[in-house]
């Protein structure tokens, strides 16, 4: 950089005054913290994606000496505009854990020992070709999620898939928003939301779907507040089956028993046609009508196998088939006023209002999570409000990278990075460009998420990799897959940052390099792809998990398939894997532009991002020369289904009398592996708890802070009672956030899971409680 | 002389250097490149004016001497980090505007804590729990490495007698008389002429960017 006169002037004037200013205040520091001494107070900013949710917060890192001192939010991001959460803004001191993993180790004896870590890689490669040598190509395994940069889920597919052959390639987002990909795929034939975040700005009704979005996504619902503030027609309706901070600064807050919004959207559905609400332009040029099986099961069984088969109906059968769900037959079933039915179905239905429906995981842990997001897409799809600024059914997502790595990337046992392992040409296209006989790419795939671990449990995979993600604390029913992972006869390799419930069951521990340690790019919620560079150095041998993955796929034998350096593999890795997406429907940036912007939205065509898909006037792809183009199915329109109410898998009885819902708190994110080693973080919310309607606790006996036992038929956590606090369930339901390993809560649920997305549901089941 | 810029390049050149003798990855060269040019966001001026119009001048001009600049940053991790809130809320903190707003919004007096209360720069963001956090215990998880750097020095005036400029973002910091004038404001930063309605005719932004070093001819 070239110091000019003016420049020169002003930082000497600064710089002496800094040398009398300097020792005003000399006992001051930020909460106690040592300080970097002898630094000149220069902070370097470079931007990032947040490390946490799927939101997708532009952040800025200051960097002083090669350690991140602090954090801004990005004004160029349009994503927060400037504005970041209690996580984002701390989200640095994520990185300064004193028991950062900085070696890597593997079990000698039983004992977890340091080595370096090109030993441990040699092992792992050894071990994996002893293994699939011995036992076949499908008793190997990894599992990611979608903290895993796009680059990491790239050379995992392309290892286990296109080098290794096997289809045993799943993500935590199996566990997370796998019913929102079978939820668009059913109806719109194309993953991800057609909408963005600018629908917040434009919608005049928002509907917040079993989403506790002021805790969860608090930028976004921000954004919402803001809205209604500054204009006079603004709305947030609240529906739910718990009282949160989200029905607080709701206008209006709807309670419903668990899994009756089933029931709830068709009775919306039902009230729109009674009132002649329905769009019929719309619905005639751009829908088609359909039903698929009933009954379809809880996978609670090994080996549970479900395909479903859809039958094209029309609007009449449809209509009959909404006949079981008049608002006042609802109102029986779900607990919610027929009143407030048709209000609802109101507020959807009026021509001149714009409405934003949200969710998150109380749409997509469901065990008819994919029927759900079928459902609400009925809705909009009736009145046609959608594809346009503000009319949006919006999937929000919970991880930085569950669109941009798991979705879109497709590191689940069934995808590709474009289509699946079951089409021909996708496969063929996925061998080409990755190098490999397209006879290595098996077209049956094999487990998901769920029966993975299933299978480990029984025998079947002997070797598993797990990167960036806790399974030893998210995984429902957790005792028998805790237990199934310590047997005998398996390899587990774990690649983490920080010790955790998994890395304690791990053979092979590996240091991971952490978010702005590694260069990187994530995909969010709103089909926007972020970039971030190196910004400050791993610790010790910490090493990114796309470096240990092309580690071992060398001493593998894949050197050509592996071929970069360190200075530019992740340019060279986007460059390779953009091919996929080639084409106006999934158009994506390039290295360069990424890496100047705060974040891309794809499709990214002609040097233009698209905010609205389906719609001409924003989406290049459109081609039929209508309003609308949902080019995602082969009817170019996207499908209304008939799903009916079905009750969930394990409802409360006379024995279990409680539901038990799980879920998050602002503070922490996912397990808390690193949000806990935010010291202010921790000291806002230490542990866990259970929250209790006031009037069950009374029955109980229990006062705020007294221990109470959750029992299920699975098992068994003894936690403190939470009464009145931040969220209030109704009576017969009790609510625990999962983060805390000390009340592993998930060795109470139940691992049934959506037949169709093979999602579980960590909504609903039974338990009884006792006064511990 | 060698730049900023090119010192931490090197930096981190040599600290790769270093990695690739065991690893073999990671070289920097790159990292550093895409840096970002802050502080040039100044769109929102006009908060400014609006709480000024609304805030008394005996309001502004009042002084508790209740708080310090220590107490100040106390509360906060870094420079410019949210602060958490030092007082007991009610966790049921609905942010539909009634609950921190009531007091913060304005500031004045609160008989509950005997003292002024401060007022936040920013009162059009009113899910205040979204970014603050209150402390419940002070245990930590596991211990941390974190480490803070210098807050922004003050008198930071470029001749001698001249307006000091701004050592710090504007980004949610707009409202200066927020935290620089009226009785809940912290006694080192309280401006000795706060009715004056333009802090930003004489102080500019200036937010050290660089580290001086000494001049050298190109």
């Amino acid at each position: 950089m070239k110091l000019d006169r003016r420049r020169f002037i002003l930082s000497a004037a600064a710089g002496s005054a800094v040398a009398t200013a300097g020792a005003l205040f000399p006992g001051i520091s930020f909460a106690d913290w040592p300080k970097i001494t002898g630094n000149s107070g220069v902070v370097s900013w470079q931007k990032a994606p947040c490390r946490f949710c799927g939101t997708g917060c532009g952040v800025l890192v200051g960097v002083v000496e090669g350690r991140a001192v602090a954090v801004k939010g990005d004004p160029n991001c349009s994503v927060n505009k400037g504005l970041c959460c209690m996580k984002g803004y701390h989200s640095v001191q994520a990185l300064y854990g004193a028991d950062r993993l900085t070696k890597a180790k593997i079990r000698k004896n039983g004992e977890m020992v340091e080595v370096p870590i090109a030993e441990a890689l040699d092992l792992v490669a050894a071990k994996l070709k002893e293994t699939r040598d011995k036992h076949g190509k499908n008793s190997v395994a990894i599992y990611g999620s979608g903290q895993w940069t796009i680059p990491d889920g790239y050379v995992a597919s392309k290892l286990f898939k296109g080098c290794l052959g096997t289809n045993n390639v799943e993500a935590n987002a199996r566990l997370c928003m796998s019913s929102a990909v079978t939820g668009f795929m059913t109806t719109f034939g194309i993953d991800e939301p057609m909408g963005c975040y600018e629908d917040i700005d434009n919608a005049n009704v928002f509907i917040t779907w079993g989403n506790n979005m002021a805790e969860m996504h608090p930028v976004l619902f921000s954004r919402m507040l803001a809205n209604r503030k500054r204009r006079t027609n603004v709305k947030i309706i609240d529906f739910a089956t718990r009282t949160t901070r989200t029905s607080a600064a709701a206008d209006k807050s709807i309670l419903f028993k668990p899994q009756t919004d089933l029931a709830v959207a068709n009775a919306i559905c039902h009230e729109i046609i009674a009132n002649d609400w329905v769009n019929w332009n719309f619905v005639g040029e751009h829908v088609s009508f359909h039903k698929g099986k009933t009954n379809i099961g809880y996978g609670t069984e090994d080996n549970f196998a479900f395909t479903d088969q859809d039958e094209a109906i029309g609007f009449e059968d449809y209509k009959k088939f909404l006949a079981d769900y008049s608002p006042e037959k609802v109102e029986k079933i779900s607990g919610v006023s027929a009143k407030d039915i048709k209000y609802m179905a109101a507020l959807y239905g009026d021509p001149a209002l714009k409405v934003t429906s949200f969710w998150c995981m109380g749409m997509n842990q469901h065990t008819r999570g994919t029927w759900i997001n079928n459902l609400v897409y009925n809705i909009h799809l009736l009145v046609g409000k959608i594809s346009t600024p503000g009319n949006s059914p919006f999937s929000l997502t919970g991880q930085p990278s569950a669109c941009g790595t798991v979705r879109e990337v497709g590191t689940l046992t069934h995808a590709l990075p474009h289509g699946t392992v079951t089409d021909e040409h996708d496969r063929k296209m996925a061998a080409e460009i990755w190098g490999v006989p397209v006879e290595n790419i098996d077209p049956k795939p094999t487990y998901h998420t769920v029966e993975m671990f299933r299978a480990l449990d029984r025998g079947e995979i002997k070797f598993m990799w797990i990167q960036v993600t806790n399974p030893m604390v998210t995984l429902p029913n957790l005792k028998r897959y805790r237990n199934g992972a310590k047997k005998e006869g398996h390899f587990l390799v774990v690649s983490d940052v920080y010790p955790t419930p998994t890395t304690d069951v791990a053979d092979v521990i590996l240091p991971a390099a952490m978010w702005i340690e590694k260069e990187g790019l994530y995909g969010n919620s709103e089909r926007r792809t972020q970039h971030f560079g190196q910004i400050v150095n791993p610790p010790g041998e910490a090493m990114s998990d796309t470096w240990q993955i092309i580690e071992v796929a060398r001493r593998l034998g894949f050197e050509k398939q592996f071929p970069w350096s360190p200075e530019n593999y992740i340019e060279k890795i986007w460059e390779e894997y953009r091919r996929f997406h080639a084409g106006p429907k999934h158009e994506m940036a390039s290295y360069q532009v990424l890496s100047e912007r705060s974040g891309v939205q794809w499709p990214f065509v002609n040097g233009k991002e698209t905010r609205w898909r389906f719609n001409p006037k924003y989406d290049p792809a459109c081609t039929n020369g209508k309003a609308f183009d949902f080019y995602g199915k082969k009817d170019n329109r996207a499908w209304i289904w008939a799903r009916p109410y079905e009750p969930a898998a394990e409802s409360p009885d006379s024995d279990y009398p409680f539901w038990l819902n799980t879920g998050r708190v602002i503070e922490h994110w996912h397990t808390g592996t690193m949000t806990r080693r935010i010291p202010v973080l921790h000291n806002a919310m230490p542990s866990s708890y259970v929250e209790l309607n006031p009037e069950d606790a009374a029955d109980l006996g229990v006062v705020n802070g007294e221990k109470v036992k959750i029992i299920s038929r699975r098992g068994e956590v003894t936690i403190p009672a939470q009464i009145n606090g931040r969220g209030v369930p109704p009576r017969g339901m009790v609510f625990v956030p999962f983060f805390d390993e000390s009340y592993l809560i998930n060795e109470v649920t139940l691992d049934a899971f959506c037949p169709i997305s093979k999602q579980p549901d960590y909504k609903k089941c039974a338990v009884r409680l006792e006064k511990a | 002389m060698m730049k900023r810029h090119e010192q931490r390049n090197r930096w981190v050149v040599a600290a790769a250097a270093l990695c690739c003798l065991t690893i073999s990855h990671f070289a920097g060269e790159r990292a550093f490149a895409a840096g970002v040019g802050n502080d040039d966001f100044d769109h929102q001026s006009k908060k400014f004016f609006v709480a000024y119009d609304a805030v008394p001048e005996p309001f502004m001009t009042a002084d508790s001497g209740d708080r310090n600049l220590a107490d100040f940053y106390e509360l906060r991790q870094y420079p410019g980090s949210p602060p958490r809130i030092p007082h007991p809320v009610d966790l049921t903190i609905s942010g539909n505007g009634t609950d921190c707003l009531a007091c913060h919004a304005k500031g004045g007096y609160s008989a509950e804590f005997g003292k002024f209360i401060p007022v936040t720069p920013h009162p059009e963001n009113s899910l205040c729990y979204q970014c603050h956090v209150q402390k419940v215990t002070d245990a930590t998880f596991v211990a941390s490495t974190w480490q803070s750097i210098k807050p922004p020095r003050l008198g930071l005036s470029f001749l001698a007698g001249s307006p000091p400029s701004i050592p710090h973002s504007l980004q949610l910091r707009e409202n200066c008389i927020a935290c620089h004038t009226g009785p809940g404001a912290v006694a080192e930063i309280r401006v000795s002429h706060a009715s004056r309605g333009y802090c930003r005719q004489c102080h500019v932004p200036a937010v050290q960017q660089e580290a001086f070093s000494e001049f050298r001819r190109p």
